[in-house]
């Protein structure tokens, strides 16, 4: 120190650049960004060494080819294209991701409802049942499901051919198939507009309870309007046959649309967002004393959208100029296919039904295509992640319900209200908030647990991509896709979830 | 740490720390009649509702006792190869190693739960009540069982025309369950009279040790291995060995006798230690013998490495001495409470040099020991942490300290893990069922618990670019399910290695399931983050910390705290997802239960019992830790405050 001076002078003084707190922070962040960029990009030119030294080139092609595979369920048991095997993976992932969702919802309501029941023994089976199913992991309850399953009696013919409207033995599970039939684009176009009505009826319904008090029962008029559309469609859907030529009409206008014209209205779409974004987050920042500092974060942000928006530009104009013309071709198909379900003059009942039946094609009897066969391993892993997820939302509803604040309750009754009114209006409007977000989380995990399907032979995603990466030796191809699959099934479900979160959220003052 | 001393010394002068009782204010008890009006028939829907679930309940247990207990069960196949779903193919001969782990867990167990547990004991009413529940069990379970079958005296079942099997008359059945009336009768009376006898206050106030209790019946089971006739069965050296109607085999019950008298002998060493002065520093130490007892066991123990002694003397050790006197000095100059800026500068230098290291590593070019990369990497974030302990003389001493034995503990086992085993395995992987399962999730807590938290850290910082990358790698990570990720790490990962690099198919399962697992922690502990109030930042800032100081001397221990119980349902989480080992091409315990058993010529076919076995192993344990984490919770007083 050769001028010795106070503090509050050298507070002035401008640290040394390693001293400086920003400098340092950005030399951090840079640098571990360069670290961990470094390391993928060494790690991917290493593999693209080993896959050429290997002879197997990564690529997406054995997506157009024959898989020479057999998928043991869905909507095609006998793919022509990987990617079709692929696709029919994907379905039946999402077939029982929603059956899932659907069965653990109401059982896991039912349990926690039992959980909360002053009843000793009603209480009592709700927590024997949570903590056996909780404690075990789901994959050795998949393998006793399908152990028990596979035990069963065997299938004959002279159970057959239809017998009852349920068939259960070794080979599965064969209800009765319930499917859509020619007419039910045209109910449907009926169905939406019953919907309108129904919305109507039930604001205005609400609107008369609020201001008179009488009983008006907005939702049961409500749900009778729709079942009165649902009755009438049925009869008079061909009418609306003409609305095959309208699609049509929209399908020629959109092939005719010229390629850079869609080229340029993404291009300012992208533009015009990142700018609105970035004029609406400044305006935020903005204070009564004019614009804010904006910090480090607040200038990365900003940057960020410009990039972005930069990245969207260069990708539609340059990088992939077809991306504009398969969006035009993908849209038109669309259109046309709407178009065909329509059709002039077609007409038939939206829905129709077939009885399992029992056939022998070979030397074993099995179930025929007419019922809606379930094999073991869809049974066994749609008995799994069901009960499995059922325990975790059992306990997600029952703390829900405990943390609404007991005076609710009583306000409630010193109200006068019923116990079942009191439950309705007062308990589960307030308990569902609570409850919601970490059931969503159960949900995502019950999609993503649909993929032990694997264990037990069941086709989904997972058990068609192994066989298929290891039939072509292109592992890494299927993995991106089981990737894009599961990320796109996640954001889906947080999307709804969050949905009705913010739908329900109280709206604060 | 002083109000832990505290608790200490003061339990000292008890008798017994067990019991000291929680006295709660407790509803008095109805007498039974009204108990039962109140809680199963006020009003008719709950008197229908009853009605109907104890039926339920009825045709539940009878469904679930026959088919245990049916004649069509083979139970001998999960018997007889315990040791396969216990160690798989561990060589028979060298089976005293398995015994010297059991050993070894015992000692850590007994004597953890000796210094630490704080148990209350369990009540004399609530003893009662266990007592007279417990027989009223065995009596349903003799009325509901279905009767027996007839059997030759070849103890073959004997079957009608028809094949079907003949049951006995319910008359004869009941009898012949002579015994068990009397034991579920014993049962129920010593309750009753427990009860009549204790009277109200005495029944509240006599508390019974939990660690009697747990001891107690754990002794009971061993003695049944000696008394009762559970039959004896094996595979010993391939051959099959089915004996019923005699006790287990001598090689089976006098371990586990020994193993018994270990655990409650270093229960009471626990006990004695607890009332010293060093149960602090003993609490240290077996801290340490927790966290590298995975290490221990797997390496050493079981493994039983063949160690090179002259490349020892030659190379390995030389090695030692020079990373841990040259380091030692290094960090005994960083920690100079003067050095300033040039400590900081010195720390970033080593953080770049062990970075280069493996850089250099992946271009190939020079070779080097793993071993040496990792010290420096060590080294290096020793030395970045190093201005925090500067200090008074000792504290540096310690901080030195620290590095030899750190430096040591990296040198001994990557010694060891390199030295071939020398014991015969038949497979590739030489041991496998619960012991794999046990091994993958406590190296994947190990590995995924610092990365975790590393990346909420990262995920909840103000540095754009740390919170980017964290966030990007959780949510990728939590949007795909977990067999994907292990199907990436055991077929794909190869493929990104260097030549010459390769990676055990065993060390890349537990890296994907530490990967997977880290994501999920971040963001347990990215809960308990959020929860810090903004004033603990501001005081600490106020004093004067540097940041790395404010985070992991203020922010990160009451985070940490508050995240314990999502923790522990991590652990347990952990410990259930070892289970997708099966698919995947390991031998864990479903694997086993599942695959190899039903392949054996003996069990071809034979499924459900060792599933339902396996089934309820996990589930034993699984209850313990989750039963631990409630008591833990409520210790700690989380979320009460």
């Amino acid at each position: 120190m050769t001028n010795p001076t106070t503090l509050a002078e050298r507070a002035h003084e401008k640290p040394p650049f390693y001293r400086d707190a920003t400098i340092v922070k950005w030399i951090i962040q840079v640098a571990a960004l360069a670290l961990v960029l470094f390391s993928l990009f060494f790690l991917a030119s290493e593999a693209g060494d080993n896959l050429r030294a290997s002879n197997v080139p990564t690529d997406f092609n054995f997506l157009d080819v024959d898989p020479g595979i057999k998928v043991s369920e869905g909507i095609d048991t006998n793919p022509n294209t990987g990617g079709r095997a692929l696709w029919v993976g994907m379905v039946n992932t999402i077939r029982m991701s929603i059956a899932g969702i659907a069965a653990a919802t109401v059982l896991g309501v039912i349990i926690g409802l039992a959980r909360l029941s002053s009843n000793w023994t009603v209480n009592k089976v709700g927590s024997i049942y949570i903590e056996t199913i909780r404690n075990i992991p789901l994959l050795v309850q998949i393998y006793i499901w399908a152990a028990i399953l596979a035990s069963l009696s065997p299938v004959t013919l002279e159970q057959g051919p239809i017998h009852g409207w349920i068939h259960l033995s070794n080979k599965g599970l064969s209800l009765p198939r319930v499917f859509v039939s020619d007419g039910f684009y045209q109910w449907l176009v009926v169905m939406i507009f019953g919907a309108l009505v129904a919305r109507w009826v039930h604001k205005r319904q609400t609107a008369i309870h609020d201001a008179s008090g009488h009983d008006t029962y907005p939702i049961g008029s409500a749900g009778g309007v729709l079942l009165v559309f649902a009755a009438i469609g049925w009869f008079i859907h061909p009418v609306f046959g003409f609305l095959g030529g309208w699609l049509d009409q929209v399908a020629e206008l959109i092939d005719g649309t010229p390629e850079f014209g869609v080229q340029l209205a993404l291009s300012a779409i992208f533009v015009s967002a990142a700018v609105l974004w970035i004029r609406s987050f400044l305006n935020q920042r903005r204070t009564p004393a004019g614009p804010a500092q904006l910090s480090d974060d607040d200038w990365f942000r900003m940057i960020f959208a410009g990039i972005g928006a930069a990245i969207g530009v260069f990708v539609v104009l340059i990088m992939w100029p077809g991306l504009s013309s398969w969006m035009i071709n993908s849209s038109r198909d669309l259109f046309e296919v709407l178009g065909a379900k329509f059709g002039d003059g077609r007409d038939g009942a939206p829905f129709d039904a077939m009885r399992p039946d029992i056939v022998k094609p070979g030397n074993f009897a099995n179930y025929g295509p007419s019922g809606l066969n379930l094999t073991i391993g869809f049974a066994a892993v749609f008995f799994g992640v069901v009960l499995y997820t059922a325990a975790f939302i059992g306990e997600i509803v029952r703390g829900g319900i405990l943390a609404i604040p007991k005076g609710q309750t009583e306000a409630a009754s010193a109200v006068g209200l019923r116990r079942s009114t009191l439950l309705r209006m007062v308990i589960l409007p307030q308990a569902i908030r609570i409850i919601l977000p970490p059931v969503g989380n159960q949900y995502l995990n019950l999609a993503k647990n649909t993929s032990l399907a694997i264990a037990v032979g069941y086709s989904d995603l997972v058990q068609v991509g192994q066989t298929i990466g290891n039939q072509t030796g292109k592992p890494l191809p299927v993995f991106a896709i089981w990737m894009l699959f599961y990320l796109a099934v996640s954001l889906t479900i947080s999307v709804v979830v969050n949905f009705f979160n913010i739908r329900l959220k109280i709206v604060e003052r | 740490m002083s109000e832990e001393s505290g608790v200490a010394l003061e339990s000292a002068t008890e008798d017994d720390i067990d019991d000291k009782p929680i006295l709660k204010p407790e509803e008095p008890s109805l007498p039974p009649g009204e108990w039962v009006r109140k809680n199963l028939f006020n009003g008719f829907f709950n008197s229908v509702l009853t009605v109907l679930t104890v039926f339920l309940m009825a045709i539940a247990a009878r469904g679930l006792l026959n088919y245990v207990f049916s004649e069509e069960r083979v139970w001998s196949a999960p018997a007889t190869n315990a040791r396969l779903i216990l160690t798989f193919a561990y060589p028979d001969s060298q089976y005293a190693r398995v015994w010297v782990t059991v050993g070894l867990l015992a000692v850590l167990t007994g004597t953890s739960i000796g210094l630490w547990a704080q148990w209350a004991g369990v009540s004399a009413k609530k003893l009662c009540f266990w007592s007279m529940n417990l027989g009223s069990a065995i009596l349903l379970s003799i009325v509901l069982t279905q009767p027996g079958v007839h059997r030759d005296a070849a103890g073959e079942v004997l079957r009608d025309a028809d094949s079907d099997v003949i049951r006995k008359s319910f008359s004869t059945a009941m009898s012949d369950r002579l015994v068990w009336w009397i034991v579920g009768l014993a049962f129920i009376g010593a309750g009753l009279l427990a009860w009549n006898w204790l009277g109200e206050m005495r029944r509240r106030t006599i508390r019974v040790p939990s660690s009697f209790l747990i001891f107690g019946s754990l002794g009971l089971v061993v003695l049944s291995l000696w008394v009762v006739n559970y039959g004896h069965y094996a595979f010993i050296d391939g051959e099959f060995i089915a004996i019923s109607g005699r006790t287990v085999a001598t090689t089976t019950k006098q371990p586990w006798t020994l193993m018994w008298l270990i655990l409650v002998g270093s229960f009471f060493l626990g006990r004695q230690i607890r009332k010293t002065e060093r149960a602090s520093s003993v609490k240290g130490l077996l801290n340490l013998g927790w966290l590298l007892s995975p290490f221990v066991i797997y390496w050493v123990i079981l493994r039983d490495p063949a160690i090179d002694y002259s490349h020892v003397w030659s190379t390995d050790l030389p090695l030692f001495l020079a990373f841990a006197i040259g380091g030692g000095a290094v960090l005994w100059l960083l920690s100079y409470p003067g050095i300033g800026e040039a400590g900081r500068l010195a720390g970033v230098g080593l953080v770049v040099v062990a970075i280069f290291q493996f850089v250099a590593a992946f271009a190939g070019w020079y070779p080097m020991l793993q071993k040496v990369r990792l010290s420096f990497v060590l080294l290096a974030l020793l030395g970045l942490a190093a201005s925090n302990f500067s200090g008074e003389r000792s504290q540096r001493i310690r901080f030195v300290g620290v590095w030899f034995v750190l430096a040591a503990l990296l040198h001994y086992f990557a010694t060891v893990m390199n030295a071939p085993a020398t014991v015969d395995v038949v497979s590739e992987n030489f041991t496998g069922g619960l012991t794999v399962t046990l091994f993958v999730t406590a190296l994947t807590l190990m590995i995924s618990f610092p990365l975790g938290v590393v990346l909420a850290l990262g995920r909840t910082s103000s540095l754009p670019i740390f919170r980017i990358m964290s966030t990007t790698y959780i949510e990728s990570i939590r949007g795909v399910p977990l067999i994907t990720i292990l199907f990436f790490f055991s077929n794909i990962l190869p493929l990104f290695l260097p030549d010459g690099m390769d990676i055990a198919e065993f060390a890349a399962i537990i890296l994907g399931y530490s990967l997977f697992s880290a994501a999920y922690l971040a963001e347990n502990v990215r809960g308990g983050l959020q929860a810090i109030r903004r004033g603990q930042y501001e005081a600490a800032d106020a004093l004067g910390l540097t940041s790395p100081q404010r985070t992991s001397f203020i922010v990160l221990p009451q985070a940490l705290r508050i995240s314990i119980p999502p923790l522990v349902g991590q652990v347990i989480g952990t410990f259930k997802e070892t289970s997708l080992i099966a698919i995947i091409g390991g031998f864990d315990l479903l694997r086993i239960g599942n695959q190899v058993i039903p392949a054996q010529t003996q069990f071809l076919g034979i499924k459900r019992e060792n599933l339902l076995i396996v089934a309820a192993m996990y589930w034993v344990i699984t209850f313990a830790i989750s039963k631990y984490s409630m008591r833990l919770e409520r210790r700690l007083g989380v979320g009460e405050r």
